[in-house]
Formats: structure tokens, C-alpha cells, sequence
């Protein structure tokens, strides 16, 4: 077991130096940032100026070096605009991201439980053809595109919901569902599947024909074991949806982490993209990492494989 | 971005939303005489030297008096911190300040608060963000507590403009003391709004109550406004149909007619001075292209509808335009130009006489407004140009002109809202990077338009350079840009052609 952490450990180190080398280089290569600072309108002296000020006119190599060493000494740099440290940003919006992520994943997983259980319980029926359209539907409306129609529904013609800010928790419901819905489809998939497999197990047949009562039988005894599968996939998607909030944070006003990283992109503020990029990155290794350690644990025949 | 595609689809949505929307007003509103507005742009700091972009020089307005004002209809300029000026010689303005007017910690003004923020900004270290509007600047010094005189390095004949446009006068005691990282959190300044709170996607504005009278900005009616940053277009429409937002702006031309249709909106697309062109790589630098042919430079011009791409697709006040200024910018004289009508039999004779019967490719950066960009490519397709179309985001697209990644650019120009060929002429033409022709004799006619104070001289040289501009067609000038507005009709609210919205103006029916 203690080898098996200690390589996972050196491989999220590894990725994560991978992660932080394409970041600085795409974001440094892909576009001058001086040029992104000053402003569309700047004039060539203001763009010179603030390339002195920041010192890209340095060579990229050194900066980058200089990159990796305050990264090194936990120091993730200040944001060219507001002058601010950049972990300072961040940990003051990461509430407000934490709190959507939570909220979205803990709505999937309440569609996703329950109705993949359906799913799988009466396969090939029209229960099953449902949940089967709903996963479709939720795969392949985009997010942005869900956002404006919950907007219009809700907010413009309903009214029962406001439509953008973070100030109230009525104001999450809708990016909730939103990014619910966007991590839902996958995880009722795997559900399904592997409650179907546990359902035709001898065990379960062996249960059954015992007498236990198939509510009983199927939440008890089958769900607990389809449901392995579930935790690694719901680290995953927890991690995917970092990345999601970027556009249902700027959608929806709400003051996270992902409006950040949007309206960094959009002034090249490269301080703060490159550390959340970072931090992205770092969230989602750690969750996968804890996901196979949780399987590890609760399923002892995948720890001894990997001896 | 995708995004903004679907905001149209919230325009339907908003005619359908006329049937059953009643009048239902933002939370807030005339009871307690307060507005609630939604912006697109965040603002890293309150700092109206740093936070230059557009909604913040808006906020800048709002927060910070300035020596002198500029009214947005005549383009006079009237007393603002300053009662009176007068031109000393060709470097030097001075100004009487107004007596008896205090910032917002209740400090009052004196010439030695100018004095500190102009000498101050006018030093590059300290990163004013955009230096053309301090670099002429050669220092300010006090006469007594209320003159001030402000030294320019050489003649400037824009610098009124610049200090009723760019430079805010600060409080030069908080100002040291807290310094300017904290100044840029709680701003303090003499404007009519002071700043309650500035967090969490919102800054709160309450009318300052110690806001001196008789100046051309009049003491507010509308006592608070909550500025909400809402960063995606549709969902700022959808707040102001829905009534959680009393106003916004940068509402797109193709929304207008959708979003009239709701009967508790106004909704206004009003001039501006921004002025959009095809520029045309005259110097070839995008390497020898056809371009730098200017048979070729006229047959584009000639190529393109430009009055039905007004009709069309820009709408409201939107108008066309023949010179490479503003028409209400000083020495823009329109009938100095070289028209060029829409007949593209006439652009295929230039071409085939250029060698280029056949056409040729060329990549037409642009980032605005897809539909009009696409407009000009199927005009330019017609003639048998091939243009292939690069849409991107303002700055990126900036830079792909500038640094001659692009040899045909779709791209418009604010002039940073002075009403002065040097900010348009003076900035496109001036041999930078912005300068597609570099041409010698505009280099001398533009340095001499923005050195000599000379009124009549001035408009004489400005009528030269877009005479030679638009006889060798270094651009197609386009059209005017204009604002989309919708905010609640019992509001009263009036777009200016600065884009610089005043709510202290504003007031509620």
C-alpha cells in the first residue's frame, strides 16, 4: 500500500510540472501580454512601458525559472492588475466555487443514484428508454446553452428564481442545475451498468433466494457494490466541473474562481490564470488519488493487484 | 465567443416575454431613489490612472471631479474643479480652483492636491496606464492655495482635452498616506458619487452629500447605484427584461428590435465617437501583397456597400463615413476627402488593370461584430477578392494588425473619446504600429496637427493629411459605431456620444 501511494505521489508531482510548463509556454507564446494588459487601444509606449514594468522583455527561459522557483517557495505570484497576491484572489472566491461544486455534484448524484437504479432494475423498458434520454439530453446541451434557458424559464418568464449573482442561496439553484446536469449523464450511466452486473451476480440471486425484499435487496445489497465505480467517476467529474464553473460562474455572475480564470483570460492577467490552472490541476489529481486510495480500501482484491 | 451567439436567442425569448411581462421594476428603484446597473467588466482597482478601460473610465466620471469639464454635446469645455483658465504662453494653462470644495473624507481641495496627482502621474514609474494622456506633461506647480499652472514639454494643443477627459485630481494627504494599491480599494475623490463598497461582483455608489454646487456636473437625483458586474451579455439582458437590473448598455445591434418589444424597456443605439475602418496594408507588412498596390487599395473601396452595411446591419444612429476621424472631431473636415462610390464593376476594371483580374487572398482580421465583417468578405468575394476571415477578441485582433499578421483589418477606434483628430488621424496615422501606410508627408501633417496652437492651422494640416489618406485609400473609412442602451422607461436617462454614461444626471420619472 505504502509503495503504491508513493507512486501515485511522484506521478502527480510529475503531472503537475507537465501541467505548469504547457500553461506558462501556451500562455506566454500564444499571445504578448503586454499586449493584453495595456488594452486594445493602448498606443506602442504604453505597451512598451508596461513590458518594462512587468519585465517580459526578458528571455522566457528566465522567467520561467523564475516561475518554478517562487512556486517552489509556495509563492504563486501577484496579479498584474490589481497588484494583489494571487492566492489571496483565489482562497477569497474559492467559497463561492467549493459551494457550487458541492451543491451540483450532490444534485447528479441524487438524480443519478436513483434513477440508473430504475434504469437498471427494469432494463430495456420505458423507464430505462427515460433515464436513457435524459443522460443523452444532459450530455449534449452545453452548458452556456442550458444556463440562458434555465435564464429565460425561470428568471424572464417565471420569475421565481434571480438570475445572476451570488448573494442569496436561491441565486445557486439555477447554476446548480446547470452543472448538475452537465456531471449527472455519466455517472447515471455507470449506475446503471454496473447495478445491472451486480443485479445478474450469483449473489444477489442467491439473496433472493433467500426472501429478502427487492427494496431491501436492491439498496442494500446491490447498490453498495455498483456503486465503486460511481466514486471514482464523481472525483473525476467533481474536477471536470472546476473547469465548467468558468463558463456557468460567468454565465450566472457568481463571484468564484472560475469567473476569475475568465476574466484573467480575457486581460491576460497570466499570474492568475497560471495559478489556477494549477490549482485546478492539483484539485483533480489529489480527488483522483483519493478516489483509487477510497477503492483501494473498500475493495481489497484491487490492492492486491497492484503489489 | 459562443455565448454571445445564443444572447439572441434571449432576444426571441424577450418578445415572447412582452406578452406576459407586467411592469415589474428592479428591486430597488424610485422609492428609495436608488439604481441598479449591470456592467460587463470587473475592475481590478478603483484608480482612474490604472482602471482605463471602458466601464471604468465611466466609473472614473462618476467618482472624481476633474479640473475642467467637457459637455458632451457641444464639446465646450466648462467649469468643473476649476473655475477659470487661461492659456499663460504655448506650454502653460493656469487655473483658478474653486473655493470651498471638499473630497469625500471632508478634506478640502487646494492647489496642492493638483498639483501631487498631476506630478505624480506624469512620472512613467508610477504606471499611469495609458501615458499619452499624462506624457505631455511636464510638471504642475501651485501659485497659491487655488492657481495652479500646468507645464506642458512642448506646445500641446489637446492638453484641455486630456485634463477634462483623463485626470481626475486625487487627494493628495490620503493619497500618500494609504498609498495606491489601497487608494485603488477605497478610492477617495470629489465627484458626485462616493464609494461605499467595492467587492463581490458589486460597487455600491452613494451620492456624496458634501458635493459642491454650480459646477457643470449637477448633484445627483438618483442617491445610490448599486453597479453589478454581470459579465455575460445575455445574462445582462436577461436581468433588465426580467427587471432585476434597471439599466444596461453594449446591447447588440441585432437585439434592439427584440428587446423594444418589452414594454417596461426603453431601448436606445446611440452615436459614439468610435469610427470603424477597413485598414488596408499599405506598407506591406504582411510581406508584398497586392495591397500595397493603391489601384488595388481604391478597388477594395469601391468594392464595398458601405451605406447598405449601415442600413442593415449598424443600425440606430449609425452613420457612414468618408474621413478617417469622427465628423465631430476638431479638424475631421469630411468634404477634405476622397469619396469612393459602391460600384464594383469599377473595383474589377482597378483590379484587372492592377494584374489581379483574377482576384487574391488576404486574411481580414476583425472582432466586433461578426455579421458586418462577414458583409464586407462577400462584398470583397464579388469583386473576386478572397478574404479570409479571422474573428477574434478585441485585443488579440488589435495585435494581429499591429504587428502585420493581418493585411486587411475590420477593426473601429474610440479616440479615447476626445473630440480631436490628433486622438484619431493623429493615433492611426502617427508611423506606429496602429499606422498601416507610413506615409512621410502624413508623419509631418499629423506631427504638426498635434504640436501647432493654431487653430486654423491645425484644421488645415488635419484637412491635408485625410486628403492624402483617403486619395491613396490607406483605409475604407466605414461608419460610426453605435451603443446599444435598454434600461426601465421610467427612468430618465440620456446617451451621449462619449459613451461615458452620467448617473448623476439620470433621474426617475
Amino acid at each position: 500500500m505504502l509503495t503504491y501511494l508513493v507512486r501515485r505521489a511522484t506521478m502527480a508531482v510529475v503531472v503537475m510540472m507537465i501541467v505548469s510548463v504547457i500553461c506558462f509556454v501556451l500562455s506566454n507564446v500564444a499571445y504578448d501580454p503586454a499586449v493584453g494588459i495595456a488594452g486594445a487601444q493602448a498606443t506602442d509606449e504604453d505597451v512598451a512601458l508596461i513590458r518594462k514594468t512587468y519585465g517580459f522583455d526578458r528571455p522566457l527561459v528566465v522567467r520561467f525559472v523564475e516561475y518554478l522557483d517562487n512556486i517552489a517557495t509556495g509563492d504563486l505570484g501577484t496579479s498584474y492588475l490589481s497588484k494583489r497576491p494571487v492566492i489571496e484572489m483565489i482562497l477569497e472566491r474559492l467559497p463561492v466555487t467549493a459551494l457550487l461544486a458541492v451543491l451540483s455534484m450532490a444534485l447528479a448524484l441524487l438524480i443519478a443514484l436513483p434513477l440508473g437504479s430504475a434504469a437498471a432494475l427494469w432494463p430495456n423498458t420505458i423507464i430505462d428508454r427515460f433515464v436513457q434520454l435524459l443522460a443523452v439530453a444532459g450530455q449534449a446541451i452545453p452548458n452556456f446553452w442550458a444556463g440562458l434557458l434555465l435564464i429565460v424559464v425561470f428568471g424572464v418568464q417565471l420569475r421565481w428564481l434571480p438570475i445572476s449573482g451570488s448573494t442569496t442561496y436561491a441565486h445557486f439553484v439555477m447554476p446548480a442545475i446547470t452543472l448538475g446536469t452537465f456531471a449527472m449523464p455519466p455517472l447515471m450511466r455507470l449506475v446503471r451498468a454496473g447495478m445491472i452486473e451486480v443485479l445478474a451476480s450469483d449473489y444477489i440471486r442467491t439473496a433472493r433466494a433467500m426472501g429478502i425484499r427487492p427494496f431491501q435487496l436492491t439498496f442494500k445489497y446491490a447498490l453498495k457494490n455498483a456503486v465503486l465505480p460511481v466514486i471514482s467517476l464523481s472525483a473525476v467529474q467533481l474536477g471536470f466541473m472546476l473547469g465548467g464553473s468558468i463558463v456557468v460562474e460567468s454565465i450566472f455572475a457568481l463571484n468564484g474562481v472560475g469567473y476569475l480564470a475568465w476574466q484573467s483570460m480575457t486581460r491576460s492577467d497570466m499570474p492568475v490564470i497560471q495559478a489556477i490552472v494549477l490549482m485546478i490541476s492539483m484539485i483533480y489529481i489529489v480527488l483522483t488519488l483519493l478516489a483509487d486510495l477510497l477503492n483501494a480500501y473498500m475493495d481489497p482484491r484491487l490492492r492486491g493487484s497492484r503489489k | 465567443m459562443k455565448i454571445r451567439q445564443y444572447s439572441r436567442i434571449i432576444g426571441l425569448c424577450a418578445a415572447l416575454a412582452a406578452g406576459t411581462a407586467l411592469s415589474s421594476t428592479a428591486l430597488a428603484g424610485p422609492e428609495d431613489q436608488s439604481i441598479t446597473i449591470g456592467m460587463g467588466e470587473d475592475f481590478p482597482t478603483l484608480d482612474g490612472y490604472i482602471n482605463t478601460a471602458r466601464d471604468g473610465v465611466v466609473m472614473t466620471m462618476q467618482v472624481y471631479d476633474n479640473l475642467i469639464y467637457r459637455n458632451p454635446k457641444t464639446f465646450e469645455y466648462e467649469p468643473l474643479l476649476a473655475t477659470s483658465w487661461d492659456r499663460i504662453d504655448d506650454r502653460t494653462i493656469e487655473f483658478k480652483l474653486r473655493e470651498g470644495v471638499t473630497f469625500h473624507d471632508g478634506s478640502p481641495l487646494t492647489a496642492e492636491d493638483v498639483v501631487f496627482t498631476f506630478n505624480y502621474w506624469a512620472d512613467p514609474a508610477n504606471g499611469a496606464r495609458v501615458q499619452g494622456s499624462v506624457s505631455w506633461i511636464e510638471k504642475a506647480e501651485a501659485v497659491d492655495d487655488y492657481t495652479v499652472r500646468v507645464i506642458s514639454k512642448a506646445p500641446a494643443p489637446a492638453a484641455m482635452e486630456f485634463i477634462a477627459g483623463s485626470l481626475p485630481v486625487y487627494p493628495s494627504d490620503y493619497f500618500q498616506q494609504v498609498g495606491p494599491e489601497e487608494f485603488g480599494k477605497k478610492p477617495i475623490g470629489a465627484g458626485p458619487y462616493k464609494v461605499e463598497s467595492f467587492g463581490d461582483g458589486l460597487v455600491k455608489l452613494v451620492a456624496y452629500e458634501g458635493y459642491y454646487e454650480g459646477g457643470a456636473k449637477r448633484t445627483p437625483s438618483i442617491k445610490t447605484v448599486n453597479w453589478r458586474i454581470i459579465p455575460d451579455t445575455a445574462t445582462r439582458i436577461a436581468e433588465v427584461i426580467g427587471g432585476g437590473v434597471d439599466w444596461v448598455w453594449n446591447v447588440p445591434s441585432d437585439q434592439v428590435e427584440q428587446l423594444k418589444a418589452v414594454p417596461t424597456l426603453e431601448v436606445a443605439l446611440s452615436s459614439t465617437l468610435r469610427i470603424a475602418m477597413v485598414a488596408l496594408d499599405a506598407a506591406g507588412r504582411t510581406g508584398d501583397n497586392p495591397l500595397t498596390d493603391v489601384r488595388v487599395r481604391r478597388a477594395v473601396n469601391h468594392a464595398i456597400d458601405r451605406d447598405t452595411i449601415v442600413a442593415n446591419l449598424v443600425g440606430g444612429d449609425g452613420e457612414v463615413i468618408n474621413a478617417p476621424c469622427h465628423p465631430v472631431q476638431f479638424g475631421c473636415d469630411q468634404s477634405a476627402a476622397v469619396v469612393y462610390d459602391y460600384d464594383p464593376e469599377k473595383a474589377k476594371a482597378l483590379l484587372a488593370e492592377a494584374g489581379y483580374a483574377d482576384g487574391f487572398t488576404v486574411k481580414l482580421g476583425s472582432y466586433r461584430d461578426r455579421a458586418r465583417a462577414e458583409a464586407v468578405q462577400s462584398y470583397l468575394a464579388a469583386v473576386g477578392i478572397k478574404a479570409e476571415l479571422e474573428m477574434l477578441q478585441a485585443s488579440p485582433s488589435f495585435s494581429g494588425w499591429r504587428e502585420g499578421k493581418v493585411g486587411m483589418w475590420y477593426g473601429d477606434w474610440g479616440s479615447q473619446s476626445l473630440a480631436d483628430s490628433s486622438a484619431s488621424i493623429g493615433a492611426m496615422f502617427d508611423g506606429s504600429s496602429n499606422d498601416g501606410s507610413r506615409n512621410e508627408t502624413v508623419l509631418e501633417l499629423v506631427k504638426g496637427g498635434a504640436s501647432v496652437m493654431d487653430p486654423e492651422e491645425r484644421k488645415k494640416k488635419y484637412a491635408q493629411a485625410i486628403n492624402i489618406i483617403t486619395d491613396q485609400a490607406y483605409w475604407v473609412p466605414m461608419h460610426t459605431i453605435v451603443m446599444g442602451y435598454a434600461y426601465t422607461n421610467t427612468l430618465n436617462f440620456e446617451p451621449t456620444l462619449d459613451e461615458l454614461p452620467r448617473f448623476y444626471d439620470a433621474s426617475w420619472k
